[in-house]
């Protein structure tokens, strides 16, 4: 019993990191049907930016607090920064061509953004200094830390605020539009250019809390940490049902407890085949994810 | 197409100067330039250069293949990879288990991955674009890790010791020899995928990737269709696994990652989607170009991909991309417009009931949409389907064609339920449709469109005319024809998207026509058109009918439904609120009702008035 | 190809149009023309590529100078762990020329990327070739390697392995396979020794990352263990590239385990050594040889202290090495890596073989090789078995004290007792 409350507490803990990162796959597909192959990749970027901000801040002697808070800061406003870069550079042009040519242009962004990072930082692995507390607690035999509370919590926050924005404000509403239909939107008079670097914007900032979050959190970080993440969270984004903003959520959280769990009780080794076969039976049950709203055939 | 997109693409509309024949003989002369200089490589390039051309083959051999995939069915797969091993392991296991030989384990391997093919390509028969992306880029994956973990496929380490490929009893292991080898299985894969390009099944999975809904309402089995691009391509990966594994001797999982998959997608985009010799280009650029940048091996991926980005912003159709259908295929004599007689198709009984609606009630999450309706539908006679927006009568279409199965009712033809057929099969049975907006396939020409049509009444698609079936003169005379009887012969060549708004609704019927159906579904064929194009196609209709088709006609414009119309039945709130002859159904006050609300019928106003029926 | 298009929805090509309104000049035009330029000059540029690096000719060099070639990742994944190991070639062909080189001879290194990747493996063992190199010496994956040995044994040239450790590599009959590494197989058991002779642990929990290596040294330590007489608890591979190993853990931790033994690399372990504190696991951690890397201690941080990996002692840890660890340190402003001392001697024995058999003739140095008795490396002093094997291989045991790999035990060969490193 004690283990399987311990595989709880694992699994929502790194599902709360992949609902963060597939929240942006969800939102950039909606807005342009693009899986953004680079988005893990802006993780990593938002993971070394904090890392770079933690040690040079950590030599100065900075107290904790200020440390994780500008590192969060700085790391969220780079990603934030590059993601409309990117989508200035390599997706706008291609907006209206075909969709395979923007997916190979986002693939080389991926791997610029990969190999740029291993040729800045090098192609071994980077430590986050370990300054946060490691105290624990124990509720009925499992273990989690103060911080790994803290890290779940925040997560949780920043999902409510993006689940706020989304569906409380004039621009949240005009994403939706958006999404929906780019041709009425622009019709209607919303600025699609402008919602969809902001979409961009958007998801490359939680990105970036993402990558700073665990890379204090695990502290371990290297130029290729966003690919089976990445994968992970797209996995996630597809199983609620690609679009659908609070679908990301639940299944970020649910491909993390499916992972735990697989680990405890199958093995590691064949978790990733676990994940895709049940990405596979839920689709051949309901095709469009677990929250997807079946389309209309459009006759 | 949004509204925007239309008319800057119909500014762009400029027909290119087209020279049937012309540059076929500079065409042929490339081709054989560089098949000779592919033959005669090993004797200008170095041992290390013919390592790299034979991985080039290598690829190229696997774009080709996934080319059948992507390029033309247009379905995205993102773990291609996966034929890859399932070719390899196959090839290498018999080998090393039953000693057979590399030729002897050929069919096996192809056969394996063929099975594999299904297997992947069933459960996802059902999905749509990225959703498809996804479940490939997961079978991939799954493949790979099953690899990795069993002890029959020699789990991380591999298999090791595989035997090189003999010919004449000589081993393959050089260069030079492993090329030559390569080069011919590359032939084999650039002939049949060549050849499937060109079959029906070719003009199938082009329809597919053009619009999948429009091409079952012509009579493509679009799942059936869609199973054998995987199959076919998977078979052609298979031959790269077996190529790879003979070459190298030893296979491990690490070599058909999720990355492999991903290359051979760019061999395929950069390459240019549906081209064959793009494939082949794809392949030189991809293997080539980080071995050209080797001096400089710190930063050649950085610079391959700064190269991919700057190549897709540049050219997004790839380097190479496919010709559109060989020229001077339709070269038949202009034909004064709606004059042709139509041709032979399925007749019936005049005055027999055809088709037979009761009951049909459909609900779309709570909102009923259709209740309670019934049509009987009479051989030669147009039938028109009136009411408000929204009064279900698109529904009735749907539910009468397989796009939707109605949840209450049967729908019968000549006696026969069509409840709960496929699309597909509604067409070939005889029932065929045209869309409200229109749906062509857009990138396919004028006649292509009504070939894909034809595949309907040919009945099965594969079993009958052969997997590599080709277009038959008999049916480019028999589209021709159809595209006579609806005055397009002379646009025969063009682009569906090339066409002015009122051919394209013209070449929408000519399109269901060549399924030779019993009855034509027309929704709103009327809407958007001018007076001068508005009497061609009431003429058009006409004939349709007199040739022997019964007519189920939606229509918003009066003119057409009381100048068409043998009998009209009046859909409200998706209920049948009026039925009988024209002039019966106008002047019913329900039918006032409906169109203006109960409310104001005192206001004076007669329906006539407010609908502008002039009488 | 007027529009590409995948997905569910008709999305317009405008651009194509562009494309269409050159149209038919693909099949007659200047499209046609652009496009036979663009094969023609790709294929140029490969032929130019291939043509500059193919004038080298003639085996083993040309003029004043012999070859040896270094096939090791210069990009991807690995590429750290390569330039490390082409820095001991180098530092080794410095000393080597400096003693006035071989047979009047300068050593010339040449390398090239292998990419940890098959195909590319073959291209680059097939370039070396073509720059005509005697000896190659080198390699980091097993998966790179094998196809590069086939490469080489076709063509009958000699290849001197430093840091492959898949025993499959020298159990193909090869003569001209060579390694002056130990063999995966043979730390499997040193491992499990010091598990059961100095621990005195009984239940063993083993994990591996599923890798070619990883998996081939956790089955060669399950079977010595075994054979040793300890229960084998846990048996399980994990998924690399992961940050979180805490349900991987916990599952080990469900077999109760007095030590867990790891044989995959560092990233992982150093992940689970911060996580096994975090959830309050008390067993032992013990890795393989390829946990011997400082980010296990940045990453673990005061959770590494204590933590054991048995490893083919790092030149840090040889007196025989401290010229070296010096020089390296001097020319490359940072330590050498885990393999770099055993190119040094890769590179070292091969020269030497050069020297005996008085050619670079493929064949004699073959001879020249197995017929070395007693090679003395940095690394110690050894000889090749008939595989091609080192022999002895040589490892220790170290233990992270204080923020830093400290040298612990080691296996007194003539006693099979464990004593301390002097």
């Amino acid at each position: 019993m004690s283990a399987f409350l311990q595989y709880l507490v694992n699994g929502l803990t790194s599902g709360a990191f992949l609902a963060l990162v597939a929240l942006g796959y969800t939102m950039i597909y909606g807005i342009i049907r693009l899986i953004n192959f680079a988005h893990g990749d802006v993780v990593m970027v938002g993971s070394f930016a904090g890392y770079t901000m933690v040690t040079t801040l950590v030599a100065q002697h900075w107290p904790v607090a200020a440390v994780v808070l500008v590192a969060l800061v700085a790391g969220m406003a780079i990603t934030g920064g590059l993601g409309m870069l990117i989508e200035r550079v390599a997706y706008q042009p291609l907006l209206n061509s075909s969709r395979l040519a923007i997916l190979i242009s986002a693939l080389g962004v991926s791997l610029a953004l990969e190999e740029g990072a291993r040729i800045i930082f090098g192609a071994g692995f980077s430590s986050y200094p370990n300054i946060l507390p490691a105290a624990n607690f124990s509720v009925g035999g499992a273990h989690a830390s103060y911080v790994q509370l803290a890290m779940f919590g925040l997560c949780l926050l920043l999902m409510l605020g993006l689940y706020l924005f989304v569906h409380r404000t004039a621009t949240g509403t005009a994403m939706r539009a958006l999404a929906m239909d780019r041709d009425a939107a622009r019709l209607m008079g919303i600025n699609v250019e402008r919602t969809i670097i902001l979409t961009f914007l958007l998801g490359s900032v939680l990105a970036g809390a993402s990558g700073v979050m665990q890379g204090l959190y695990y502290s371990q970080i290297n130029f290729i940490m966003g690919f089976l993440l990445g994968l992970r969270a797209f996995t996630a984004a597809v199983l609620g049902g690609i679009g659908n903003i609070p679908g990301a959520m639940v299944a970020g959280l649910l491909i993390g407890l499916i992972g735990s769990f697989s680990d405890g009780y199958v093995s590691s080794q064949w978790t990733d085949a676990i994940i895709f076969a049940v990405l596979i039976g839920v689709l051949v049950f309901k095709p469009t994810g677990l929250f997807g709203e079946r389309v209309a055939e459009r006759a | 197409m949004t509204p925007a997109q239309t008319t800057q693409a119909a500014r762009r509309r400029r027909l290119a100067p087209r020279l049937p024949g012309a540059g076929m003989a500079t065409r042929a002369g490339v081709t054989g330039a560089a098949c000779l200089l592919s033959l005669l490589l090993p004797l200008l390039l170095s041992q290390y250069a013919m390592s790299v051309a034979v991985t080039v083959v290598t690829f190229a051999i696997l774009g080709l293949g996934l080319n059948v995939v992507v390029g033309y069915a247009g379905l995205l797969d993102l773990g291609y990879a996966a034929f890859f091993a399932i070719g390899a392991y196959t090839s290498s296991l018999l080998e090393l288990h039953t000693h057979l030989s590399f030729w002897e384990t050929l069919p096996l391997a192809v056969i394996a991955a063929a099975i594999s093919g299904c297997i992947i390509g069933y459960p996802t028969l059902r999905l749509r674009s990225d959703y498809l992306a996804i479940v490939t880029l997961g079978f991939g994956e799954i493949v790979r890790i099953i690899a990795t973990n069993l002890n029959v496929t020699g789990g991380p380490n591999g298999l090791y010791g595989i035997p090189a490929a003999t010919v004449f009893g000589t081993s393959i292991l050089t260069s030079n020899a492993q090329y030559y080898l390569g080069l011919f299985l590359m032939a084999v894969a650039v002939a049949v995928t060549g050849l499937l390009s060109r079959s029906r099944l070719g003009r199938a999975w082009r329809s597919l990737r053009e619009d999948e809904t429009a091409s079952e309402a012509v009579g493509v089995p679009a799942t059936k269709v869609k199973l054998l691009a995987y199959v076919m391509g998977a078979m052609v990966g298979a031959l790269a696994g077996m190529f790879f594994s003979a070459r190298f001797g030893a296979i491990d999982p690490t070599s058909f990652t999720y990355n492999t998959s991903v290359m051979i997608l760019i061999v395929v985009i950069v390459g240019g989607m549906g081209s064959i010799p793009g494939m082949i280009l794809g392949a030189v650029i991809v293997v080539a170009l980080p071995e050209v940048l080797r001096p400089i091996s710190n930063y050649r991926l950085l610079l391959f991909a700064l190269a991919l980005i700057v190549l897709m912003l540049a050219r997004p159709q790839g380097i190479w991309p496919a010709r559109r259908s060989r020229p001077g295929s339709f070269t038949a004599p202009p034909e004064p417009a709606g004059a042709a007689p139509a041709p032979a198709g399925r007749r019936s009984e005049p005055g027999s009931v055809l088709l037979s609606v009761a009951g049909l009630g459909h609900s779309f999450g709570g909102v009923t949409a259709i209740d309670d309706v019934s049509i009987d539908l009479h051989a030669g006679e147009i039938l028109s389907l009136i009411g408000p927006n929204g009064a279900g009568k698109t529904t009735v279409f749907n539910c009468i064609t397989g796009l939707v199965t109605p949840q209450r009712g049967s729908v019968l033809l000549g006696g026969r339920s069509l409840r709960k057929l496929r699309p597909h099969k509604i067409v070939s049975l005889g029932v065929a449709r045209t869309f409200q907006s229109i749906r062509l396939f857009e990138g396919l020409d004028v006649a292509e469109n009504c070939l894909v049509g034809l595949a309907a009444h040919q009945g099965r698609l594969l079993a009958r005319h052969g997997l590599l079936g080709r277009t038959t003169a008999a049916d480019r005379r028999q589209a021709l024809r159809w595209l006579e009887f609806a005055g397009l012969s002379g646009q025969a060549h063009l682009l569906a998207a090339q066409l002015s708004y009122g051919d394209r609704r013209r070449l929408e019927i000519a399109r269901a026509l060549t399924s030779a159906p019993l009855i034509l579904l027309l929704d709103e064929p009327g809407a958007g058109t001018n007076p001068t194009e508005k009497q061609a196609l009431m003429q058009l209709i006409r004939q349709v009918r007199d040739s022997g088709v019964a007519v189920l006609l939606i229509e918003h414009d009066m003119d057409l439904v009381m100048g068409l119309s043998d009998r009209v039945i009046v859909l409200d709130q998706g209920r049948i609120i009026a039925a009988g002859p024209p002039a019966q159904v106008r002047s019913d006050a329900r039918v006032i009702d409906a169109y203006l609300g109960r409310e104001e019928t005192g206001s004076g106003e007669t329906v006539e008035e407010v609908l502008g029926w002039h009488s | 190809m007027i529009k590409v298009y995948i997905g569910d929805r008709y999305v317009y090509d405008v651009r194509s149009y562009a494309a269409l309104a050159r149209g038919a000049g693909t099949m007659n035009g200047l499209g046609l023309r652009a496009s036979v330029t663009a094969v023609l000059a790709a294929l140029a540029l490969t032929a130019a590529a291939c043509g500059s690096s193919g004038s080298g000719g003639g085996s083993g060099g040309s003029g004043g100078t012999i070859s040896i070639g270094v096939p090791v990742p210069l990009s991807g994944d690995y590429a750290s762990a390569g330039t490390d190991i082409l820095h001991g070639a180098q530092l080794a062909a410095k000393k080597i020329n400096a003693s006035g080189g071989v047979n009047g001879k300068k050593i010339k290194i040449v390398s090239q990327d292998d990419a940890c990747q098959a195909q590319t493996a073959a291209q680059a063992a097939a370039k070396l070739m073509s720059q005509g190199i005697a000896v190659a010496a080198g390699g980091y994956c097993s998966t790179a390697a094998l196809p590069e040995l086939s490469a080489f044994h076709r063509a009958g040239i000699p290849f001197v392995m430093d840091a492959s450790t898949n025993p499959q590599l020298t159990e193909q009959g090869f003569t001209d396979a060579f390694r002056t590494i130990g063999r995966d197989d043979e730390q499997g058991p040193i491992a499990a020794s010091f598990i059961t002779k100095f621990l005195h642990d009984k239940r063993v929990a083993v994990g591996n990352d599923n890798s070619t290596y990883s998996k081939g040294l956790a089955e060669s330590t399950v079977s010595a263990l075994k054979a040793d007489g300890a229960q084998v608890v846990f048996n399980n591979a994990l998924t690399p590239g992961q940050s979180d190993y805490t349900s991987f853990l916990t599952k080990v931790a469900q077999s109760k385990p007095q030590v867990f033994y790891y044989s995959g690399y560092y990233p992982e372990f150093g992940l689970m050594l911060k996580q096994a504190k975090q959830l309050g696991l008390h067993f032992t951690m013990m890795g393989g040889d390829a946990n011997n890397d400082p980010t296990l201690i940045k990453t673990a941080g005061s959770a590494a202290t204590g933590a054991l990996v048995d490893t083919a002692p790092l030149a840090q840890f040889l007196t025989s090495a401290k010229d070296f660890v010096s020089a390296y340190k001097a020319a490359y402003h940072a330590g050498p890596g885990p393999y770099s001392s055993y190119e040094y001697d890769a590179v070292g024995a091969a020269a030497q073989a050069i020297k005996t058999a008085g050619s670079t003739s493929p064949g004699k140095i073959i001879s020249a090789l197995h017929g070395i008795t007693s090679y003395s490396g940095i690394t110690g002093s050894f000889h090749f078995d008939s595989h091609g094997d080192r022999k002895p291989a040589n490892y220790i045991v170290t233990i992270v004290r204080s923020g830093s790999f400290a040298a612990y035990k080691k296996l007194d060969l003539s006693t099979g007792q464990w004593v301390n490193v002097s």
